[in-house]
C-alpha cells in the first residue's frame, strides 16, 4: 500500500513538474489567501503531511508554489531544478520536527512582513540540517529558533531588493546551541545575526553587501574562523559576549557609517588571531571591551591594512594586548575617540611587538626587532581625534606642517599615544589567505609607458613643423 | 647666393592674417617647445619624479609586498605630492610668462605681428599647459614604473584619475599665474607673488580653516563648502573620490558631501576647478588685453 | 595707406604724442625726427595697436584699434632691436613668423638671401651679431609683402660700418610702392630714405618738410658724433651745453651739431673737461648720404 502510494505520489508529481512551463505560468491570484489555509496544500506538502518519521522524500524539478510545514522528521532532497515559490507571501518552510533535513533547493520569494519575519526557512526543533539550497528573493533567510544543534551548511542565501531597514536577516538564530553554520555565501541581506546562541561555530562563510556581516548579541563560546565578510556596513560586529574566537577571517572594505572590520562591544574572553582586515572604515572598533580585565584581550597575528584607521578606541578601553599584529598604512594606525588614554592596553608585550609601517627606525644588530622604541604621537592626528571634523584637510601639506612643527617644539608635542617597545622590522606572514585582488602589473606598466612615452613626445618632440620645413628647404637649396 | 632684385615689382596685396586657433597652436608650439627647454621645466620634472619614484619604492618596500591594496600611503602621498609640487609648477611658470617676456621685449614684438592679444594669451597658455603635461606624465609615470616593478596594487585607472585630475589643478595654477603675470610690471615681482600665492593656497588658507572650524566651531557642511573654494582642496578631495576610497575617509565632513551630493560630487569638484581655470584666464586676457605690453 | 587723425596718447598727466595727424600715401616715405622723448616710438606703437589712444589710425582702410589684427597684416615691422627666443634658429624664427603672416610658401634661403643672410640658417638668434639681428628682422618684417613698413631706430644699436650696410640695404628695399614709416634720429637714414620728415617735439608735429630741405631746416652743415664712455656723457653734455652746443644722446654717446667753422670746438671742450673721447664721426650733408671726410658746405 505504502509502494504504491509512493509509486502514484510520483506519477503526479511528474506530471505536474511536466505541465510547468516557465513562460506561460498563471499570474498570482488576485486576492492572497491566508497563509494558513495555505500550507501543505501543494504537492509537497500533500507528501509531507501524509509521510512517516525517516521518510526520504525526493522531489523532481519543478515549480512549487506552495508553502511547507514540516511536523515528522523526515528528509526532503531536491532533484536538480526544483524550486519553491512562495508567491511572495508568508514563510515559506517550517521545520516543526526534530531531525528534518531540507536539501538542494530553490527556495525564493517570500513575504514581505517584518513583523512575521517572513523566511525562507525556519526551525523551530532541534537537530535540522539545512543544506545546498538557494535562497532567492526572500526577507529572512535561515531562522532557527530554539533550534538546538542544527547545521546551515553550503545554501546561497540572497535578499529581497529592498531598502536596508525593510530587509530581513540572512541568517538568524534564536537560543539555538551548538549550530554550525558553514560555507554559506550570504549577499544582500541585512545581518547575519546570533542571538542568545552558545557554543556555535560560523566557518568558511562569506556575507557580502549586508549590513552586518556576523552579528553576535549574548552568545557565548562562538567561533568564527574562515570566513570572508566584504562591502558590509560592518564586517563581524560582537555585542554582550563571552568566549569568543575570531580566527582567518577576511573583513574587507566594510563601509558603512560605522565601517567596522571587527567591532568589540562589551565582549569578553576574546581572541583575535590571524584575520586579515583591508581598507574598512576602522580595522577594529573596540568599545568596553574586554568588559571584565581579568583575561586580556587577545590580537595576534592579524593583519590590519590600509583601513582609514587601523585601530579605534572609545575612551575607557583597556585590557587588550597586541602582539604580532601588521600595521599597515592605515591612514591613522591607532586612534582614539575623544579624550582618554590607551594606557591600558598593550602594543608590546615581554618579548614581542608588533609590526609598524610607519616605524622611523633601523635594525642594526639585524635580530629583526627595531633598535628603537616606535612612539606614535603626531600631533595632528590628536587635534583629528578631538576634532573629527578636521578631518577633511587630511592629506593636505598642511597636515605635515603641523607634524613639522609637532616633532620640532617639543612644548606643543602631544604624549605619545602608545609605545611598542620591540617593534618587528618585517610584516609577518598573512595566513588567512589573501582578498581576491591582484597587482594589474600589465596594466601599471601599460600606463608607465603611455605616461612617460606621453611625456618625452611631448618634450622633445614639440618642434617638428619648423624642422621639416627647414630641412627640405635646405635640400632644395643645395 | 641669391640676391632679391631690389627694385622688382612687389605684390603689395597682404596675405590674409591666419585665424585665432592657427595662430594659438603656432604659438603654444613655440611656447611648448621654449619650455621643455627651459630650467624650471627640467627641474620641476626631475624633482617631481625623483620624489614620486622614492615614494613609491619606499611605501612599495614597506608594504611588504603582500599584495594588498587599499587607499594607502603610496596614494596619499603622492595626492600629497601633487599638491605640493604642481601648485608651485604652474603658478611660478605662469607668473614668468608674460612678465618675462614684457621685460625682455619680447611682448612688443610679437604684438607688432599679426595676431590677437588673446593669441598671444591662449598660446602661451595650451604651451605651458602642454609642458606641465609632459612633466606630470613624466614623474607619474615613472611612479606607475616603480609600482608595476613592485607589484603594488594600486589600481592603474586610480593612477591615471591622479595624473588627469593634477593637470586639472596645474591648469588652474597656471592659469592665476598667467593673471599675476599679465598685472606685474616685472618678471621677478611677477614670480614672488605666485610663490607667495602658493603659500597662501598651501598652507594659509587650511590653517585659517582649521582655526575657523576649533574656533568659530564651523559646521561640516560650512566646512565642505570653505574647501570648495581651494582648488588644492577640491583637487584631494576630487582624487580621493574618484580613484581608491570614498570620501567618508575625510571624518564627518567628507560623510556629509558623500551622504548630502552623492553622484553630483564628480559634477561639483569638476565645476569648481573649471571655474578656477578659466575665470582667472578670462580676467588676464581682459586685462591684457587693456595694457600696453611694455 | 595710412591715416593718423588726431592722435593723442597720454602717459598719466604727459601727452606723449599730441593730437598727431598725418597721412601717408601709398609709396610715401616718412620719417619721424625728434629728440628722445619727442614721441616717435610712441607713435609708432600707436600704429601697430600696441598702446590703446584717443583718436583714429587706418592701415590700408583697417581701424588700428578695432581691426588690430588685419592692420597689423599689412605693416612689416622692424624694431630697434630683435628681441625674441634667443635660442630659436632663424630658419625657425623665418617659419614662425612666416605661419604667423600666414605665408605659406616659404622659401627659407630667398627670404634670407634677400638680406644678405645666405648661409646662417642653422645659426641661433643669439649667435648673430647686431647688424645680421637687424637684417633678419627686416627678412621678418619683409615676409608676405606687406605694403607698410615701420622702423623704429633700426640703426640705433649698430656700428657705423652695420649703419651703412643697414641703410643701403633699406633703400633698396623699401621702394617698389611701399610706405615707409620711420623714426630716427640719424641725419643720413633720414636724407637716403625719406620724403618727407615730419619733426615732433614734446608729441606735437612741428614741421613737415620735404626731405631735400631737410638739412637747410636744420641750419647746420655737420653733426658731430662723439663716442664716449657711459659714466662721462652726462657730464660731457653737460660741458657743451655751457659751451654753446645742443648736444643729443644717442646710444653710445652724443651727438652734435656743429658750424662748419668750428668742428673742432666740442674736442677742445671736452678735453679740458678731462673727458675721453673715444671715437668720432663727424658727418656731413651733401646730396650723397653720407660723406665724413668731405665735410665742407657753407650755409
Amino acid at each position: 500500500m505504502r509502494t504504491l502510494h509512493a509509486i502514484l505520489f510520483t506519477i503526479l508529481l511528474a506530471a505536474h513538474a511536466a505541465a510547468q512551463d516557465p513562460h506561460a505560468m498563471a499570474p498570482p491570484a488576485p486576492t492572497t489567501p491566508r497563509v494558513a489555509s495555505n500550507i501543505n496544500t501543494g504537492l509537497i506538502g500533500i507528501r509531507v503531511r501524509t509521510a512517516r518519521p525517516g521518510d526520504v522524500i525526493r522531489v523532481p524539478a519543478g515549480i512549487y508554489r506552495e508553502h511547507i510545514r514540516i511536523e515528522t522528521p523526515l528528509s526532503l532532497v531536491a532533484e536538480p531544478g526544483a524550486i519553491i515559490d512562495g508567491d511572495g507571501s508568508g514563510d515559506i518552510i517550517e521545520i516543526a520536527a526534530p531531525d528534518v533535513t531540507v536539501s538542494g533547493f530553490v527556495i525564493r520569494n517570500t513575504g514581505i512582513d517584518l513583523d512575521k519575519e517572513n523566511a525562507g526557512v525556519r526551525a523551530i526543533a532541534p537537530r535540522a540540517l539545512i543544506e545546498n539550497n538557494t535562497l532567492e528573493d526572500i526577507l529572512f533567510g535561515i531562522d532557527l529558533r530554539d533550534a538546538h544543534d542544527s547545521i546551515v551548511r553550503g545554501n546561497r542565501i540572497g535578499g529581497k531588493d529592498l531598502d536596508i531597514a525593510r530587509r530581513g536577516d540572512g541568517v538568524r538564530l534564536w537560543r539555538s546551541d551548538r549550530a554550525l553554520i558553514e560555507n554559506n555565501h550570504i549577499h544582500d541581506g541585512r545581518d547575519a545575526v546570533l542571538w542568545y546562541s552558545q557554543g556555535i561555530t560560523v566557518r568558511g562563510n562569506t556575507a557580502i553587501r549586508c549590513r552586518y556581516g556576523f552579528h553576535l548579541m549574548y552568545s557565548d563560546d562562538v567561533t568564527l574562523e574562515d570566513n570572508e565578510v566584504a562591502h558590509n556596513s560592518v564586517g563581524i560586529y560582537i555585542m554582550y559576549s563571552r568566549g569568543i574566537t575570531i580566527r582567518q577571517n577576511r573583513m574587507i572594505r566594510n563601509r558603512g557609517p560605522s565601517g567596522y572590520g571587527l567591532g568589540l562591544k562589551e565582549a569578553d574572553r576574546f581572541t583575535i588571531e590571524n584575520n586579515l582586515m583591508v581598507a574598512n572604515r576602522a580595522g577594529v572598533y573596540l568599545d568596553g571591551s574586554p568588559f571584565s580585565t581579568q583575561v586580556p584581550g587577545v590580537f595576534t597575528r592579524n593583519t590590519i591594512a590600509f583601513n582609514d584607521v587601523g585601530l579605534t578606541f572609545l575612551p575607557a578601553v583597556r585590557g587588550n594586548r597586541f602582539t604580532l599584529n601588521n600595521f599597515i598604512d592605515n591612514v591613522e594606525q591607532v586612534s582614539i575617540l575623544g579624550r582618554g588614554s590607551l594606557k591600558g592596553n598593550e602594543f608590546w608585550h615581554e618579548e614581542t611587538g608588533n609590526y609598524w609601517s610607519d616605524y622611523l627606525g633601523y635594525d642594526q644588530n639585524q635580530d629583526g626587532v627595531g633598535d628603537f622604541v616606535h612612539e606614535s604621537y603626531t600631533l595632528f592626528e590628536s587635534l583629528v581625534d578631538r576634532h573629527p571634523k578636521l578631518r577633511i584637510l587630511l592629506f593636505s601639506p598642511v597636515e605635515q606642517a603641523i607634524e613639522f612643527v609637532g616633532r620640532a617644539v617639543p612644548a606643543v608635542r602631544p604624549e605619545p599615544k602608545f609605545i611598542d617597545e620591540v617593534p618587528l622590522m618585517r610584516p609577518i606572514a598573512i595566513e588567512s589567505g589573501r582578498p581576491a585582488q591582484q597587482a594589474d602589473r600589465v596594466g601599471m606598466t601599460l600606463t608607465a609607458l603611455a605616461m612617460v612615452g606621453g611625456g618625452l613626445g611631448l618634450a622633445l618632440l614639440s618642434r617638428p613643423v619648423e624642422r621639416r620645413r627647414r630641412t627640405s628647404a635646405t635640400g632644395g637649396d643645395a | 647666393m641669391t640676391t632679391f632684385p631690389a627694385h622688382a615689382p612687389i605684390r603689395l596685396a597682404a596675405c590674409p592674417p591666419p585665424g585665432l586657433v592657427a595662430n594659438t597652436l603656432a604659438i603654444a608650439q613655440r611656447e611648448l617647445r621654449e619650455a621643455v627647454r627651459s630650467r624650471w621645466f627640467i627641474l620641476y620634472t626631475l624633482a617631481f619624479a625623483v620624489l614620486g619614484l622614492s615614494l613609491s619604492y619606499v611605501t612599495a618596500a614597506a608594504g611588504g609586498g603582500m599584495g594588498l591594496s587599499g587607499f594607502g600611503r603610496t596614494t596619499a602621498g603622492l595626492v600629497n605630492l601633487v599638491l605640493l609640487v604642481v601648485p608651485l609648477m604652474g603658478l611660478t611658470a605662469g607668473a614668468g610668462s608674460i612678465a618675462g617676456d614684457r621685460e625682455r621685449g619680447m611682448l612688443t614684438y610679437l604684438l607688432a605681428q599679426p595676431v590677437t592679444r588673446t593669441e598671444v594669451l591662449l598660446g602661451k597658455y595650451l604651451g605651458l599647459s602642454g609642458a606641465l603635461i609632459a612633466c606630470i606624465a613624466l614623474g607619474l609615470g615613472a611612479c606607475a614604473a616603480i609600482m608595476a616593478w613592485k607589484g603594488d596594487a594600486t589600481r592603474p585607472a586610480s593612477l591615471i584619475w591622479l595624473g588627469g585630475l593634477s593637470l586639472a589643478l596645474a591648469m588652474g595654477m597656471l592659469s592665476l599665474g598667467m593673471l599675476v603675470s599679465v598685472l606685474a610690471r616685472k618678471a621677478s615681482v611677477a614670480v614672488g607673488t605666485g610663490v607667495f600665492l602658493w603659500l597662501v593656497l598651501v598652507f594659509a588658507t587650511d590653517l585659517a580653516l582649521m582655526a575657523g572650524a576649533i574656533a568659530m566651531k564651523l559646521r561640516i557642511e560650512e566646512l565642505f563648502a570653505a574647501c570648495l573654494f581651494n582648488p588644492l582642496q577640491v583637487f584631494k578631495m576630487w582624487s580621493l573620490h574618484a580613484a581608491d576610497a570614498s570620501l567618508d575617509v575625510l571624518g564627518p565632513a567628507g560623510l556629509y558631501a558623500t551622504e548630502e551630493f552623492g553622484a553630483w560630487l564628480h559634477a561639483i569638484f569638476g565645476a569648481s576647478l573649471l571655474a578656477w581655470i578659466v575665470l582667472p584666464l578670462i580676467a588676464a586676457s581682459l586685462i591684457f588685453a587693456r595694457r600696453a605690453p611694455v | 595707406m595710412i591715416s593718423i587723425r588726431h592722435v593723442t596718447k597720454r602717459f598719466g598727466r604727459t601727452a606723449a604724442v599730441n593730437d598727431v595727424s598725418l597721412d601717408i600715401e601709398p609709396g610715401d616715405a616718412v620719417a619721424l625726427w625728434g629728440t628722445n622723448g619727442a614721441g616717435k616710438t610712441t607713435l609708432i606703437r600707436c600704429v601697430l595697436g600696441l598702446f590703446r589712444f584717443q583718436g583714429q589710425i587706418r592701415v590700408d582702410d583697417f581701424d588700428v584699434a578695432r581691426q588690430g589684427k588685419l592692420a597689423r597684416a599689412r605693416i612689416g615691422y622692424v624694431p630697434q632691436e630683435l628681441g625674441f627666443y634667443d635660442d630659436l634658429g632663424v630658419a625657425e624664427a623665418v617659419a614662425l613668423f612666416a605661419r604667423l603672416k600666414g605665408v605659406r610658401s616659404v622659401y627659407t634661403p630667398d627670404i634670407l638671401g634677400r638680406v644678405g643672410l645666405t648661409g646662417h640658417e642653422h645659426k641661433r638668434i643669439r649667435e648673430l651679431s647686431g647688424g645680421m639681428k637687424q637684417r633678419l628682422a627686416l627678412a621678418i618684417a619683409l615676409l608676405g609683402d606687406p605694403p607698410v613698413l615701420v622702423l623704429d631706430e633700426v640703426t640705433a644699436s649698430l656700428d657705423a660700418c652695420g649703419r651703412e650696410e643697414f641703410v643701403s640695404l633699406l633703400s633698396g628695399l623699401a621702394r617698389g610702392g611701399r610706405s615707409l614709416l620711420f623714426a630716427s634720429h640719424r641725419i643720413e637714414e633720414v636724407t637716403a630714405l625719406a620724403q618727407r620728415v615730419i619733426t615732433l617735439d614734446k608729441g606735437k608735429v612741428t614741421a613737415e618738410i620735404p626731405a631735400r630741405e631737410f638739412i637747410p631746416h636744420l641750419g647746420l652743415q655737420a653733426t658731430l658724433h662723439l663716442r664716449i664712455a657711459s659714466g662721462a656723457r652726462e657730464q660731457a653734455a653737460r660741458l657743451l651745453r655751457e659751451g654753446g652746443f645742443d648736444p643729443q644722446r644717442n646710444g653710445i654717446g652724443l651727438i652734435v651739431a656743429v658750424p662748419t667753422a668750428q668742428k673742432a670746438a666740442p674736442f677742445r671742450i671736452l678735453s679740458e673737461g678731462r673727458i675721453a673721447v673715444e671715437d668720432f664721426e663727424l658727418l656731413a650733408h651733401t646730396d650723397s648720404h653720407t660723406d665724413s671726410h668731405a665735410a665742407e658746405h657753407t650755409p
